[in-house]
């Protein structure tokens, strides 16, 4: 059974529409994310599937229940680190993960030992009864996260999860998403601007752009998929620089830029052709010291995938 | 309906209501005012200040005749229950409307704008025990802070007044009708009006301003007591009490129905 099913998921706000016919699956474990521009759809994506929104038409499932049929369930295991923190600045550290445990119904003898890891676990446990209000922005953002784990649960939603976090806190944070994931089966649906973040983490993402799927799968396939050449380095003797050259430039379609130095960039290769460049430069007597290809990154599609989705609305 | 989830949210939102000074000043300063300094001020006023006695008197025979035949003849006893049984007797139903009021505004406006009321609806609180623990957080203190108000009002006036009365006069019938049965409904349509003007708008200042107009049912009761237009006995306090309960029963019974996270996110 899939985490998060939506099929055919439509939204509106008045006149405009935020989701059209959404139809994704994120599968139990998964680390996947939603990317997009600023009214893309992703907020309400989450909201919907938390219940918080009711759909016009189509079918939202979490673990196989509906969240408007029964929010209070599928609430109940799941959590949403939202965009900004959204913390009470009146109470303290200790007694927001305290009032959220139990509202989340956590056994009450294992509130007290939960809180205390979480705040260790986020380096906040010195500040503990100090009011939120005087936190730092990094230091709230640690709270809400340790807020959303207070209840251990199974399909957490982390909206830009590492905005206001200093580098340590934010390897902190992902090596935080893929234990979750990989060791103890949690799922998380990241929503996020960074894109290498998302490359890092996540096992699938979607793109959407004006509320419609642009793209669904893994970084790397959306990569090939939209960018499917190649660029590949290759560093031979400087000296049979001009030969390789030569042997590559009558190549269908290739560029082929060099520095002197026996560093050869070639762009617009088929990715099926590298074979075949590296057996042109070995059976023309080229020494070949180095070849290698650069994957296209999740950036390049993504921006590929925006620019084409903005064609075609 | 899962009471430890209510119980959670209510603790949260009196702790976060105890620790703002902009919301207790009001919640402080009003009752103080009410229950204790205007009792020992009117009890004392014939006393310090000259010409009193006689502009009580004055006023006195300008009272409807029903309610001057119930207090007799006027003497300094006579003023003393005229001022506490009948004049500011409703001013003390200001005590629990403001109180539920303020706190409902800071508990349904104020947390939409503080932007904590997103992680609430996250949570898996029903709409419905959402909604009744934000009743609850404002309705629970207002009562008790009535109820403590008029045990410490009662003493106040029993106290001062003893030079004159020589005896316990206070609370009669009506006083105490009052503080246990109008008491809690005032408070109940405090909160309610404020519930109905929360959902309609976005910040807590607009809530306050709007949601303060439910009060004129309090003034009209006041003016009316004052002037001799309303003879507030015991049966008028249970008849006044049972309609204002019934206003804010349906007030709230709307407001049940209006109360739904889908419509409240928009808002945020």
């Amino acid at each position: 059974m899939p985490a998060i099913l939506l099929d055919r998921v439509l939204h509106r706000y008045g006149d405009t529409t935020a989701l059209r016919d959404l139809s994704l699956t994120v599968e139990e474990g998964e680390v996947f994310s939603l990317l997009g521009h600023n009214g893309a759809g992703k907020t309400t994506t989450v909201r919907i599937v938390n219940g918080l929104l009711a759909p016009a038409s189509g079918t939202v499932l979490v673990f196989g229940r509906s969240p408007l049929d029964d929010g209070a369930i599928v609430r109940r295991r799941t959590a949403v680190l939202t965009e900004s923190p959204t913390l009470d600045d009146r109470l303290t550290a200790a007694e927001t993960l305290s009032a959220f445990a139990e509202m989340y119904d956590v056994p009450r003898a294992d509130i007290e030992p939960r809180v205390n890891a979480l705040l260790a676990e986020f380096g906040i446990a010195d500040r503990a009864n100090d009011r939120v209000g005087g936190f730092s922005r990094g230091m709230k953002q640690r709270l809400s996260l340790a807020r959303a784990l207070v209840h251990d649960p199974d399909l957490l939603f982390l909206d830009e999860p590492t905005a206001g976090l200093d580098p340590v806190a934010t390897q902190q944070l992902h090596d935080m998403v893929r234990q979750m994931a990989r060791t103890r089966g949690r799922t998380v649906v990241l929503c996020t601007h960074n894109l290498v973040e998302a490359q890092a983490l996540s096992d699938r993402v979607a793109v959407l752009g004006g509320g419609e799927l642009l793209a669904l799968g893994t970084p790397a396939e959306l990569a090939r998929r939209i960018t499917p050449r190649l660029e590949v380095t290759i560093e031979t003797d400087p000296a049979r620089e001009g030969d390789a050259v030569a042997l590559i430039a009558g190549l269908d379609g290739l560029t082929v830029t060099t520095d002197r130095t026996g560093v050869l960039r070639v762009g617009g290769i088929p990715r099926e052709r590298v074979p075949d460049i590296a057996a042109r430069l070995v059976a023309g007597g080229i020494p070949l010291y180095r070849l290698e290809p650069h994957e296209p990154s999740l950036t390049d599609a993504y921006f590929a995938l925006q620019h084409a989705g903005k064609g075609s609305r | 309906m899962n009471q430890r989830i209510v119980a959670a949210i209510v603790r949260k939102d009196l702790r976060v209501v105890r620790r703002s000074r902009a919301l207790m000043t009001p919640l402080i300063v009003l009752p103080v005012l009410l229950m204790i300094v205007f009792p020992t001020v009117f009890t004392f006023l014939p006393r310090i200040v000259g010409g009193a006695h006689t502009a009580f008197a004055e006023m006195f025979r300008n009272l409807p005749d029903p309610v001057k035949r119930q207090f007799g003849e006027f003497t300094e006893a006579t003023w003393i229950r005229v001022v506490h049984t009948q004049m500011l007797a409703p001013l003390m139903l200001l005590v629990p409307f403001m109180v539920a009021n303020v706190i409902a505004a800071d508990g349904f406006a104020g947390e939409r704008e503080r932007k904590t009321l997103e992680p609430l609806l996250y949570t898996p609180a029903t709409d419905a025990e959402l909604f009744f623990a934000k009743l609850l957080a404002a309705w629970i203190p207002a009562v008790m802070i009535a109820f403590g108000g008029a045990f410490i009002y009662a003493v106040i006036v029993n106290v001062t007044a003893w030079p004159v009365m020589h005896r316990v006069f206070f609370p009669d019938l009506t006083w105490t009708v009052m503080v246990l049965w109008m008491a809690p409904a005032f408070a109940a349509l405090g909160l309610a009006g404020m519930l109905l003007v929360s959902l309609r708008v976005r910040g807590m200042q607009e809530a306050t301003q709007l949601g303060g107009l439910f009060v004129l049912p309090v003034i009209a009761l006041v003016v009316g007591e004052v002037r001799g237009a309303i003879l507030l006995g015991p049966l008028m306090a249970i008849l006044i009490g049972v309609f204002v309960w019934a206003i804010a029963g349906a007030l709230l019974a709307f407001g049940v129905r209006r109360f739904r996270r889908t419509s409240l996110v928009a808002k945020l």
